[in-house]
């Protein structure tokens, strides 16, 4: 069965991206369109990876991993936070809140298809 | 399309959407310095732009934005001030970058012309002071630690090479690996795919008893023998990318040096014996080579008593202290993101074809249906008829709704005249501020469209002309900061725009004079105030005594009007000299489907906006007497003006026996209209008419009745005007 990874950003044109080479590779994707909508949509099924950018309406992406991590389904879920090299003060929040990977934006499609299979293969 | 260029196409539509809330965003702050939700907001908007930009390679746009953000971060983290110059040159960047975006949305391979890239040189040269040195970051900290690691290198005497062509790499997972989401064996299958991992050995030492063990901790540590063809460290390294601070990994190239196996094996905190057993068993070392390495480091122990040199542990040791620390700091200092508080609707995006299509279907199922009705009247069925009546019910609900979804606020056009104000203002040297009432009013999309251009003008002539200058307002008595006024209400079928303003208010004489000199009137005319401020949107008026670069050439009123007026709609002048001018534009609230009513005049049809019909009233065998000669009638005490429909329309045929007057009101004008049959209700759907009839006075559109029959749709204002122009005519 295909793993199904989960990407969370406030950019419709990314979350497209992001989600066509996904499919590509072979993974189911959900979308969430900011930490809030992306906590409503995780509802127990199985989410092997989520994708999520930190500066987001409504829920930033450190407090949505936090209190994803407080849902028993998904504390065990990896989290690639997307991050801005000018936010490494971010990127230790976030890996405080448990998000231990990361892609730099802007990023290539490629490259987030390889930090993806580091952690789940397709 | 592809799924990719549909992609962009959303990226195009987001960053303009993301580039006016940075605008309105930078207008915040500009009267608020600290509302961090704006530089919050603003901040999003640069950063969403770079990150969706770089996924579709667009560098200009990454390369620039990437220096505005940086600025926005700094401003974001109080580093900098905002100013009134940091904002005007946050405004230039932003409309940098949306033209930036706008000509790779014109020619996706396009390079920008010279202009903007010199345009972008200017800006990036002044954002320059606002950035600072670039920090040390994480990268360049490991950088130093490799130095380390060679330095530690090159003070052990040289020994031989290992035989083994393989890379080591030995991996001890932190215990926290698995409850931080990573899987370890996630990490050494995606390992294989960059080569063949020749063996593992996995490492159960640090395995405690089970009544110890936490089934969620991880104690496993791994040996793996790797061969690739063309890998090199960091490619090995960016594998483990995501782990590197939760465990240690050693990586050991081919061909390694046996020193280095043993600097190794001391670093690794298992039993020394074993693991170099292990290695033998991997493959790594071979027996002999073992036997060296341990001689080695007994003799190295020997020789530095102390530690002469630090120890890639001690360096990794050490790293690990600092870490919660610098982690702790980074929480102090970066406060908590706010949870936005505005309430971002959820919105799906439709291409606005599809909707089109959707009112078109929606517009000949009207028709159908109505001829449905007609049909099924005529066979005096009961069942078909109360069948079809549920029918055209549903069908104008979903009429209806189909329309709603076209509906949009107006207040998105008009909070794009903020920052037009502020422009305007500062270019011409006068203190306007905005105001913006009814924001929140609906109307057609394809309406708010075509508004920008006539509302643009109007604004912009209300700052050039309307407000005088602060000396002579504060004469006057005035707040010597003029205020420009926008506000939209609904009105019966209408929508009203309004662009008022607080200025001098216009001349009448001076119009007057105006008007006579272009040969606009002619001198004995007799005009009510309305009419003489209706004159300055005729074409070739202009009453500015000095041409300026925005207004006053003359042209622009006349087009205003004939812009408004190809909307099907009308506009209106008040003034006050002195206290100011207020232009009132007056829309229909759609332009596809009206709900109408039908009149039959000798063997036409004829539709009126239902909203428009005020009562209709029999006109009787002594009325019809007495009004042979004169065009109106009294009305319970007013004066009723009328026109005959028949005569307007030269409609021959028998005069019936009874005619009804329908009276209809626009814009607080009344009249009658006198018609031969009132037919009732009628779901109109507008075709606009052909270029021929273009020029029809009285006219607006043609609609197809259930019979298949044309009728046409009477312009309620233009018979309104006509009614009441040949009224006052005829008293006078």
């Amino acid at each position: 069965m295909a793993k199904t990874v989960m990407i969370v950003d406030d950019s419709a044109s990314l979350r497209q991206v992001v989600g066509i080479a996904l499919r590509g590779a072979g993974y189911e994707v959900l979308e969430g369109c900011d930490g809030k909508d992306a906590l409503s949509k995780l509802t127990g099924q199985k989410v092997h990876l989520v994708i999520s950018d930190v500066n987001m309406p409504n829920m930033d992406g450190i407090t949505f991993v936090k209190n994803m991590k407080l849902l028993p389904a998904y504390k065990f879920t990896p989290v690639i936070m997307l991050t801005t090299e000018a936010q490494e003060s971010k990127k230790l929040e976030g890996q405080a809140a448990g998000a231990k990977a990361w892609v730099v934006k802007p990023f290539q499609p490629t490259q987030m298809l390889a930090a993806v299979a580091k952690l789940v293969m397709p | 399309m592809s799924e990719l260029d549909q992609a962009l196409q959303t990226f195009f539509v987001e960053s303009r959407e993301l580039l006016e809330a940075m605008e309105e965003s930078l207008l915040t702050l500009e009267s608020e310095p600290d509302d961090k939700e704006a530089i919050g907001a603003i901040f999003r908007a640069a950063h969403t732009i770079k990150g969706s930009g770089g996924l579709f390679g667009l560098n200009g746009i990454v390369a620039f934005t990437h220096v505005v953000e940086n600025v926005l971060d700094r401003v974001r983290s109080d580093e900098i001030p905002v100013n009134g110059d940091l904002i005007a040159l946050l405004l230039s960047c932003r409309d940098h970058i949306g033209m930036l975006v706008e000509q790779v949305a014109a020619d996706a391979s396009a390079e920008p012309d010279n202009e903007t890239l010199a345009t972008g040189v200017m800006l990036l040269n002044q954002l320059k002071s606002y950035q600072t040195a670039t920090k040390e970051t994480a990268p360049a900290v490991s950088k130093t630690n490799v130095k380390a690691e060679s330095q530690v290198m090159t003070t052990l005497p040289s020994g031989g090479k290992v035989e083994s062509g393989h890379w080591h790499i030995s991996l001890r997972f932190g215990r926290d690996v698995l409850r931080n989401g990573m899987d370890p064996l996630a990490f050494i299958r995606y390992l294989d795919n960059l080569g063949e991992i020749v063996h593992v050995a996995m490492l159960p030492d640090a395995m405690p008893f089970p009544p110890d063990m936490d089934p969620e901790s991880c104690y496993l540590g791994f040996e793996i023998d790797f061969h690739g063809d063309n890998v090199d460290k960091a490619t090995i390294e960016g594998v483990f990318e995501f782990v590197r601070e939760d465990c240690s990994i050693r990586i050991l190239p081919p061909h390694s040096r046996i020193e280095e196996y043993i600097q190794f094996i001391n670093d690794l905190p298992e039993n020394k014996i074993a693991l170099g057993e292990l290695l033998v068993n991997c493959g790594s070392l071979t027996r002999k080579e073992l036997e060296e390495a341990l001689h080695l480091q007994e003799k190295l122990r020997v020789e530095s008593d102390q530690e002469a040199s630090p120890m890639l542990g001690d360096i990794l040791v050490k790293q690990g202290v600092v870490q919660p620390e610098l982690i702790e700091a980074a929480l102090g200092k970066q406060k908590v993101a706010k949870e936005n508080k505005v309430q971002e609707s959820k919105l799906i995006r439709i291409q606005a074809e599809k909707l089109d299509q959707l009112i078109n279907l929606v517009g000949e199922m009207v028709i159908a249906g109505a001829a449905t009705s007609l049909l099924a009247q005529r066979t005096r069925d009961p069942a078909l008829t109360e069948s079809t009546s549920t029918l055209s019910r549903l069908v104008e609900e979903i009429r209806d709704s189909a329309l709603q979804l076209r509906m949009v606020q107006i207040g998105e056009t008009f909070s794009r005249f903020n920052r037009v104000v502020r422009d305007v203002s500062k270019e011409i040297g006068k203190e306007i501020g905005l105001s913006i009432g009814g924001a929140e009013t609906e109307l057609d999309k394809s309406v708010v469209e075509k508004i920008g251009d006539p509302l643009m003008h109007l604004v912009r002539n209300s700052m050039d002309h309307g407000i005088e200058k602060a000396d002579v307002r504060v004469k006057r008595g005035k707040p010597a900061k003029g205020t420009v006024h926008l506000n939209a209400y609904h009105e019966s079928s209408s929508i009203v725009v309004e662009v008022g303003d607080d200025g001098g208010g216009l001349n009448r004489e001076r119009i007057l004079a105006k008007a006579l000199e272009k040969g606009l009137i002619t001198a004995n005319q007799v005009l009510s105030d309305k009419e003489i401020y209706g004159l300055i949107f005729e074409a070739g008026f202009s009453t500015a005594e000095a041409v300026t670069n925005l207004s006053g050439r003359g042209v622009g009123m006349d087009v205003v009007r004939r812009n408004i007026e190809a909307l099907r709609g009308t506009v209106e002048i008040d003034s006050r000299e002195g206290v100011g001018t207020t232009v009132k534009i007056r829309l229909p609230l759609t332009l596809a489907i009206i709900d109408g009513f039908l009149l039959g005049v000798g063997s036409a049809s004829y539709v009126v906006p239902l909203d428009m019909v005020m009562e209709c009233i029999e006109l009787t065998e002594a009325e019809r007497q007495l009004t042979r000669e004169n065009n109106y009638i009294n009305l319970r005490g007013t004066v009723l003006p009328f026109i005959r429909l028949r005569e307007q329309f030269r409609e021959d045929g028998k005069i019936s026996r009874r005619e009804n007057i329908v009276v209809v009101h626009y814009a607080g004008q009344k009249a009658g209209l006198v018609v031969d049959e009132l037919m009732g209700e009628f779901q109109t759907v507008i075709k606009p008419l052909g270029k021929l009839f273009e020029n029809l006075k009285g006219v607006s559109g043609s609609t197809i009745l259930g019979s298949g029959e044309v009728a046409l749709i009477l312009d309620v204002p233009a018979l309104i005007q006509r009614a009441v122009n040949v009224e006052s005519r005829a008293v006078l």
